[in-house]
């Protein structure tokens, strides 16, 4: 049976991988739609769901 | 070497052990109290007062009788309180005589919970193909330490809101809640300081599938809370879905690109981390790891991080949320589903902080919130965020098949989704709409009765105290007449309103009997969570970079994101009060 492999050493296995441009879009595009949906969502929820406001 | 059939998995039966004692429950709409027997718990200084079955029918009474109306027997208790109750033949009863009803001791209670479920869960064990022999042994083990945590828990020094009420001079004033640190505390010291022992009762230390079987039960408790506060409930499960669909979008990128950017970690590292840290834990790295096709042993890795961390954030945030949100009971709970970690420790951790908040707000400032919606805001955000993992999933299987690591003859199917998707929610979603949909009707009906009934009563007392001073034979006529019309009105509306009441009783006693077992998976939980927590093998394997990240993140943003956006999405938003 295979040694379990440990984390230490799978940590320091590890190389530097630059971030690809995709990976920048992936991160960006999901930060912005973040922020546009925080105006749209609280709006909705504080003028259709109020509970209390 | 033969193959070991694979049996069941934990989350499809969660939802099947859920919806067995959830079945047996409904029992209660034909008149059967099935599960009223099982174990209640309260804070106690005499430990032989701690328990008793959940159901008064089950409890035994005796008292002197100081009232008989009809069949309903008004008996004064030996510590004084009276309580009321239904007997069939009140022929040969009088008033100052001695009443006894037989009934259940609280240790047979206690005997037949752990007997029942013993058997249901071995009946589970042989369905996820373990042995059974060792499973029942373990169980036993695990149920009884776990119950002793849960009583100790409940010493009144410990847990009573109101130390005067209780007889003591001081209490800490935790709540009952507390047994369930007591449990974590436990299985910690088993976890770390047992190995053997943990190691032995490997088959038995299943914090999810617990967890998962009494979010199953809690459904049922939640419909009904919903159908009281219908307008309430909708606005808290938008308000949650909002939420996590921000804590998705923000979490995820942010920890990904620290990771990435600042931390060196690769994609292959990053993406399980940034799920695990920033989504649900477990389950998030793990959906993660297969969708970006990352080896077995990164999703494994970042799974025993979450399950440290989360009990980190047990034992700390439900206390920082006492102190700093008890205004805030909603945005407290919401915080526990979006920042902790696990289905375990977050559901966990909203009934800590429903228990401790409730008991500061009833302190400081004499509000009385209803039990249970921290607990259900805290629930409906993780259960939304469960829901969404298997989106999730599909998303990052997508663009990593399509655009970062394309693997030939690689596709990524919508069925991925299904496949990702929490089958134990399928068993919330159940006990949940149909306790609302029995009891959203009935409550609609009985609401505006009660209140017209209320203002009534207020209406007739009002004119009972003005009766003695007057004099005037006409007035004393029309008050008479008044205080005779308002009694015959109340009468009316009361009869109208006898049915729905009815059904809601029965819904009472249905939920309070799987609440008793819901508790007792929760006790189990806190206790199995505790013995996974292994500090000293995760130290010893080296904590490294990955813990750091793990740390930065966390405390660093995580926790205080997770804070405003509950916030902006549940402040201002109150549990129901118990009023009167």
């Amino acid at each position: 049976m295979p040694e379990e492999p440990k984390l230490a050493e799978e940590l320091k296995k590890m190389e530097y991988e630059p971030l690809l441009p995709v990976e920048k879009k992936l991160i960006s595009y999901s930060l912005i739609i973040g922020a546009a949906l925080l105006g749209i969502l609280v709006w909705i929820s504080y003028t259709f769901f109020p509970g209390g406001h | 070497m033969e193959e070991k059939k694979q049996g069941i998995s934990e989350d499809w039966l969660s939802l099947w052990l859920g919806l067995f004692i959830f079945a047996i429950s409904l029992f209660a709409f034909t008149g059967a109290d099935l599960l009223g027997w099982g174990i209640s718990t309260k804070a106690w200084t005499d430990v032989s007062k701690a328990t008793a079955p959940v159901s008064k029918k089950f409890q035994p009474l005796k008292g002197e009788i100081t009232k008989i109306d009809g069949q309903k027997v008004t008996l004064k208790k030996a510590d004084g309180k009276e309580e009321t109750i239904t007997v069939k033949d009140t022929t040969g009863l009088k008033v100052g005589d001695k009443y006894e009803k037989p009934g259940i001791s609280g240790f047979t209670s206690l005997l037949l919970t752990y007997l029942f479920m013993l058997v249901v869960m071995a009946v589970g064990a042989a369905a996820l193909r373990v042995n059974i022999g060792k499973f029942i042994v373990g169980f036993t083990i695990v149920f009884w330490l776990s119950y002793a945590c849960w009583l100790i828990g409940h010493y009144a020094y410990i847990a009573a809101t109101d130390a005067k009420k209780a007889g003591i001079p001081w209490s800490l004033k935790l709540t009952g809640e507390s047994g369930f640190i007591v449990a974590l505390i436990a299985g910690l010291v088993v976890g770390n300081f047992f190995p053997k022992l943990s190691a032995y009762l490997k088959d038995v230390i299943r914090p999810e599938l617990y967890i998962k079987t009494a979010i199953v039960l809690m459904g049922a408790l939640l419909g009904v809370k919903a159908a009281e506060s219908f307008g309430l409930a909708t606005a808290v499960m938008f308000r949650g879905l909002c939420a996590i669909i921000e804590a998705y979008l923000i979490y995820w990128a942010l920890v990904y690109f620290i990771a990435r950017k600042y931390s060196y970690i690769g994609k292959e590292w990053a993406a399980p981390l940034a799920s695990g840290i920033s989504i649900c834990g477990v389950s998030a790295a793990i959906a993660t790891g297969g969708a970006i096709r990352a080896r077995p042993i990164v999703p494994i890795m970042v799974s025993s991080l979450v399950v440290i961390f989360a009990v980190i954030e047990l034992i700390l945030l439900p206390f920082l949320a006492q102190t700093f949100l008890w205004k805030e009971p909603l945005v407290a709970g919401a915080w526990m589903g979006l920042a902790v970690k696990t289905d375990g420790a977050a559901v966990a951790s909203g009934a800590v902080t429903d228990a401790l908040v409730r008991a500061k707000a009833l302190t400081m400032e004499g509000v009385n919130y209803k039990e249970g919606w921290l607990t259900m805001t805290a629930t409906t955000v993780k259960l939304f965020i469960d829901i969404f993992i298997g989106v999730w999933a599909f998303i990052l299987a997508y663009i990593w098949c399509a655009k970062i690591e394309c693997k030939p003859g690689e596709k990524v199917g919508a069925g991925e989704i299904w496949n990702r998707f929490p089958k134990f929610v399928l068993g919330y979603v159940i006990t949940f709409a149909l306790l609302l949909i029995i009891c959203l009707p009935a409550t609609r009906t009985v609401q505006p009765v009660e209140k017209e009934i209320g203002t009534l009563k207020e209406e007739v007392s009002k004119a009972e105290k003005q009766l003695p001073a007057t004099t005037d034979p006409t007035a004393l006529a029309a008050l008479n007449e008044k205080i005779k019309a308002g009694k015959d009105k109340m009468k009316g509306l009361s009869d109208q309103i006898k049915e729905p009441k009815a059904t809601l009783a029965n819904a009472k006693t249905a939920t309070d009997g799987s609440n008793s077992f819901r508790v007792m998976f929760f006790v189990l939980t806190f206790f199995t969570i505790g013995v996974v927590s292994n500090f000293k093998k995760l130290w010893e394997e080296g904590i490294g970079k990955l813990a750091a990240v793990y740390i930065l993140c966390l405390f660093g943003f995580i926790i205080w994101i997770g804070l405003v956006i509950s916030w902006i999405f549940f402040h201002g938003v109150k549990p129901p009060i118990i009023t009167g």
